[in-house]
């Protein structure tokens, strides 16, 4: 069984970074069970747009990652994965705000908020798309799926047109 | 010898209309649309991937690849777009019934002052703010002609500001929610008069085909019960049922034709089937444009020929200028009850009191709350500026707050730029070799001053209300054209300052009409669509009559 679903677009350790963040981007809540981004399939949604739609942001995503645990190790010498919540909310919050320690070669600024906007499309949108695993979100926010069977008729298009039924 | 009497290209709003009066009148028709005829299994609920939220594609055509356009931007530097659903690109949906097939479906007439922008206000510097050259008197037959042929819901007498109706609505308004029962409460209380809006959505069974189900997935998602109406499920169907009409699709026309002596004689298009490109010709009596105001003008300085080298009723440097969409002022704030009770289409309650006659400024516009929208959607347009982007914060941000959402906002009538414009690009090609629309200009500053008013407005609805936490995303000057394109052909009496006259027949071509929003000359504040079809409707029935 793997332990992440990146196969060979991140490494190990970037997929232990990146599985941390997603984490407290949307964290699981003591409040109630609505889950946190992992286990809502967050990492599946990252895994096939990294490959697919957001395939130019791969590099970013592998730069980010680095750059975070680097940054981790020279506040707290250990690795992003290894502090605890508080300490890694607190590191996110500041880098949010540009203060980076580290060398980064990209903008820490623009990293969480491309993640965090990342994460939301994975955690809020349709589970077709990978994430929103048994529609928690949707029962979080209390969005009702109404799906409904198509009504439209079969054979509209089949007389007098030529041409191709879909792109 | 012609093999048509008409051909028209572009299957939505206006192409499915005019295709329709004149098969009907048993004239032949070919209807040539660049998209496919789509069924409801082929434009997909996904939430990331629609015509509301198209974050990495959406539901109808254009494809992906292949058809790029250039936006210059606000230094003066031409961007290749290369996608239909990124930023920019200002896409309208292409398939059988284009923006029909997956819009909201308001169902709004312009008002009698709409028709005459110019003499009730004067025309600002840098303007080229006209009158129409019909009035409201003129097109209001075909107002009702298209809600009752297509298919509207409303409340026929509750708007105090409309102009004259013969008759109401042929379907009773869609039922109260939440959100209108709180903004009628506001709007009561400001003194302002409201009303159920009215839409092209069946609320009652019409048509043969079923009242709304309420789905929840309503603006840029195609109706699961078939109860939205557009050109796709009313006349497209009937003009094929006379046999008079043929459809084909993925058909891209690449130019209108014209002879030695400069008429019009039919077009040149391009097909590709299983991979094969192939080019073709028809001969007409009569060609129509409707492929929505970026695409129309964009034809018609493609078909340039010795006799018109500027392009097709071009020989004044007008077409593709005017080019104008609608300005969005909206308010976002939450109550302290659920305004979302999962019933789409959502959107019902508008009011009309600043569309007009609003001190200061030039115009105005309607404002109405909105359809139900994705929570995503939700999380990308209605967070706070100032509110935690990601954390235990933002979660429960979501959790508490997506149901509470209320939402006023409005299309502001623009204020025409001439510099505003379509033109086509000196190097970029699409997948066919054909040069690509490029997208340049702003609108006009006087536009930004009247959205701000309406912005006001739409924050003072939402005080009155109850909401809290009321916020507003600030106003830039920008191109705008989007979904409710229009303006870049626009009607006039004068060819010298109009590029088609009051039937939408282009002034140097007999036999060459634009019927879509490009002949728009102000685009009210208003969904356009309606006067779309109003005017399609119209010119259809001229062309059928006289050519």
């Amino acid at each position: 069984m793997p332990i992440h679903p990146f196969g060979s677009i991140l490494s190990d350790a970037q997929a232990t970074t990146l599985r941390a963040v997603l984490d407290r981007m949307i964290p699981a809540d003591d409040y109630d069970d609505y889950p946190g981004a992992w286990d809502a399939g967050v990492g599946d949604y990252l895994a096939r747009q990294l490959q697919g739609d957001l395939a130019a942001c791969l590099s970013t995503y592998r730069d980010g990652l680095n750059a975070l645990d680097l940054e981790s190790e020279s506040r707290f010498v250990v690795g992003f994965s290894a502090l605890d919540a508080a300490r890694q909310d607190e590191m996110l919050a500041s880098l949010e705000r540009g203060e980076a320690q580290a060398d980064w070669n990209v903008s820490p600024e623009t990293f969480i908020e491309m993640l965090a906007n990342h994460v939301a499309e994975g955690y809020y949108s349709d589970p077709g798309n990978g994430g929103n695993r048994d529609c928690a979100a949707w029962r979080m926010v209390g969005f009702d799926p109404r799906w409904t069977v198509s009504r439209w008729p079969a054979n509209r298009w089949s007389a007098n047109v030529t041409g191709t039924a879909r792109e | 010898m012609s093999d048509y009497d008409a051909i028209v290209i572009g299957a939505g709003a206006a192409g499915g209309i005019v295709a329709c009066v004149l098969a009907e009148s048993g004239k032949r028709v070919l209807l040539l649309e660049r998209g496919s005829a789509y069924g409801y299994a082929n434009i997909p609920r996904d939430h990331l991937r629609n015509h509301r939220l198209a974050l990495y594609g959406q539901g109808m055509g254009p494809g992906a690849s292949g058809h790029p356009r250039v936006v210059v931007d606000s230094d003066g530097n031409p961007q290749t777009v290369l996608a239909p659903h990124q930023a920019g690109y200002n896409n309208n949906a292409m398939g059988v019934g284009g923006g029909t097939v997956v819009y909201g479906a308001q169902a709004w007439r312009f008002l009698e002052h709409d028709f005459r922008m110019a003499s009730q206000y004067g025309v600002p510097d840098g303007s080229s703010l006209a009158d129409w050259p019909l009035n409201y008197a003129e097109l209001e037959p075909y107002y009702d002609q298209a809600e009752w042929e297509i298919g509207v819901s409303g409340d026929g007498d509750a708007n105090r500001f409309q102009s004259p109706r013969v008759r109401g609505y042929p379907m009773p308004p869609v039922p109260d929610n939440p959100s209108r029962n709180a903004l009628r409460r506001g709007a009561d209380r400001l003194g302002w008069n409201t009303f159920l809006l009215p839409l092209l959505i069946n609320t009652t069974p019409y048509n043969d085909r079923p009242a709304c189900v309420r789905c929840n997935l309503c603006v840029g998602f195609a109706c699961p019960s078939d109860s939205k109406n557009g050109t796709q499920n009313t006349v497209i169907p009937r003009a094929l049922a006379t046999d008079s009409c043929i459809l084909i699709t993925g058909a891209q026309v690449e130019r209108i034709d014209t002879d030695a002596l400069g008429n019009v004689t039919g077009v040149s298009y391009i097909t590709e089937r299983q991979g094969t490109i192939r080019r073709e010709t028809a001969r007409a009596k009569t060609v129509i444009v409707s492929a929505g105001a970026i695409e129309s003008a964009r034809l018609l300085l493609n078909s340039a020929s010795p006799l018109h080298p500027r392009g097709l009723g071009n020989a004044r440097d007008l077409v593709g200028r005017n080019l104008q969409g609608h300005y969005y002022p909206t308010a976002h704030g939450f109550m302290p009850e659920p305004m979302n009770d999962n019933l789409g289409p959502g959107a019902s309650i508008a009011t009309c009191q600043f569309n007009h006659g609003n001190p200061g400024v030039i115009g105005g516009g309607m404002l109405a709350n909105d359809f139900i929208e994705t929570p995503i959607f939700f999380r990308r347009s209605a967070l706070p500026p100032d509110a935690p982007k990601w954390g235990l914060a933002n979660k429960r941000w979501m959790r508490d707050n997506y149901r509470r959402w209320i939402e006023v906002k409005g299309p502001v009538q623009e204020i025409p730029n001439p510099e505003s414009r379509v033109t086509v690009d000196p190097s970029v090609r699409d997948k066919f070799g054909l040069p690509v629309a490029r997208l340049s200009g702003t609108a006009h500053p006087e536009t930004l001053r009247t959205t701000e008013f309406m912005r006001e407005k739409a924050i003072s609805w939402l005080e009155a209300s109850g909401a809290e936490q009321i916020w507003s995303p600030p106003i830039t000057l920008r191109l705008s054209a989007g979904q409710h394109q229009a303006g870049t052909c626009r009607m006039g009496d004068d060819p010298a300052r109009s590029v088609v006259d009051r039937w939408g027949r282009v002034h140097q071509h007999h036999n060459l009409f634009v019927l879509d929003g490009s002949i728009h000359v102000t685009n009210g504040g208003f969904n356009p669509v309606l006067t779309i079809m109003a005017l399609a409707f119209r010119s259809g029935e001229y062309i059928a009559r006289n050519c």
